[in-house]
């Protein structure tokens, strides 16, 4: 068994902004090293368990988690208010619910909790020290986000 | 399923048995807390036929007090060390109190713990949740104990 879940994160994140957020992005190359510091930026989380237990987190400059949201309701958005919260955590938890059809058809089952968003002017954010992770940046008309997936796993199950 | 008690009796059990500190529980908060400063907080989702998020808010302060008390060393900044027992503390309260929703019938599992720690951070479950927070008090000042879950 070789998970591979770099594709699966791309695709999840594609589908999503293609069909709920109508907002071109471009995938990059996965980051070689962590990030858990953030400024003026609005994090989208969602904790899973199952098969693979773990949390799927979208970072989002707070342009950019405007101009998402903007898009998603259709409405002007001139600050990080309760709807840009709102729009960033459902973000969250559509991308984690496309990571989870594929982790079914490669008959890994997850459950998802709820979606949890977190903003702040500087605030870091980091998960206990040995988790497996993938941070993926997309580039956006108004800057780059991250996805971010951590996972406790058999690591034998992961494609190196 | 009495949650102020499960919290209560989760909290204090681990902070007597794991961190060594005595704490003294307050009356459930009325309102939500959903801004911080100078705060970490470490937090674990809930995912089966009960999802949720069980956090907990410790002023810097507490957050040191309680990982130096935990790790048996001395703590002078928010370092890693920090961040990881504030996680591994709501690793711990989520583990508890989800032997306590057991009971009732209801599965659960818990996520990985992560910590979040900022001057100043909003922290937001999204609507519908049913919530309780609990205020405890320690030598070194107040923390929350927090449960959010989706309605049934």
């Amino acid at each position: 068994m070789n998970l591979d879940l770099q594709p699966m994160i791309v695709k999840a994140t594609q589908d999503v902004f293609d069909t709920m957020i109508m907002m071109p992005v471009t995938p990059g190359t996965p980051l070689a090293e962590q990030v858990e510091t953030f400024h003026c930026n609005v994090s989208g989380m969602l904790g899973f368990s199952g098969d693979l237990k773990g949390m799927l987190t979208i970072h989002c400059p707070d342009a950019v988690a405007q101009a998402i949201t903007a898009n998603f309701l259709g409405m002007d958005i001139d600050s990080v208010n309760d709807d840009v919260k709102d729009a960033i955590g459902e973000l969250a938890n559509m991308i984690t619910g496309g990571v989870k059809d594929a982790l079914a058809e490669s008959g890994e089952g997850i459950r998802l909790s709820v979606p949890t968003t977190i903003a702040g002017r500087s605030y870091s954010l980091a998960s206990l020290s040995d988790t497996h992770w993938v941070i993926i940046p997309f580039s956006t008309e108004k800057g780059e986000f991250l996805v971010e997936l951590k996972c406790k796993t058999d690591i034998l199950k992961l494609k190196e | 399923m009495d949650l102020q008690k499960n919290i209560t009796d989760a909290t204090t059990e681990i902070f007597e048995t794991m961190i060594m500190m005595e704490i003294t529980p307050g009356d459930p908060l009325k309102e939500l807390v959903t801004t911080f400063h100078h705060t970490v907080s470490g937090m674990v989702g809930l995912a089966g036929t009960f999802k949720g998020l069980l956090a907990i808010h410790t002023p810097n302060d507490v957050a040191k007090a309680i990982t130096s008390n935990f790790l048996g060393l001395d703590v002078e900044d928010i370092d890693d060390d920090v961040k990881d027992a504030i996680g591994e503390l709501a690793n711990m309260l989520a583990g508890n109190i989800k032997q306590a929703i057991d009971t009732t019938g209801k599965d659960v599992t818990l996520s990985i713990p992560s910590a979040v720690h900022g001057e100043e951070y909003t922290l937001n479950c999204l609507a519908n949740a049913e919530w309780m927070i609990m205020p405890f008090t320690t030598p070194s000042g107040e923390f929350l104990v927090e449960l959010q879950f989706e309605k049934a």
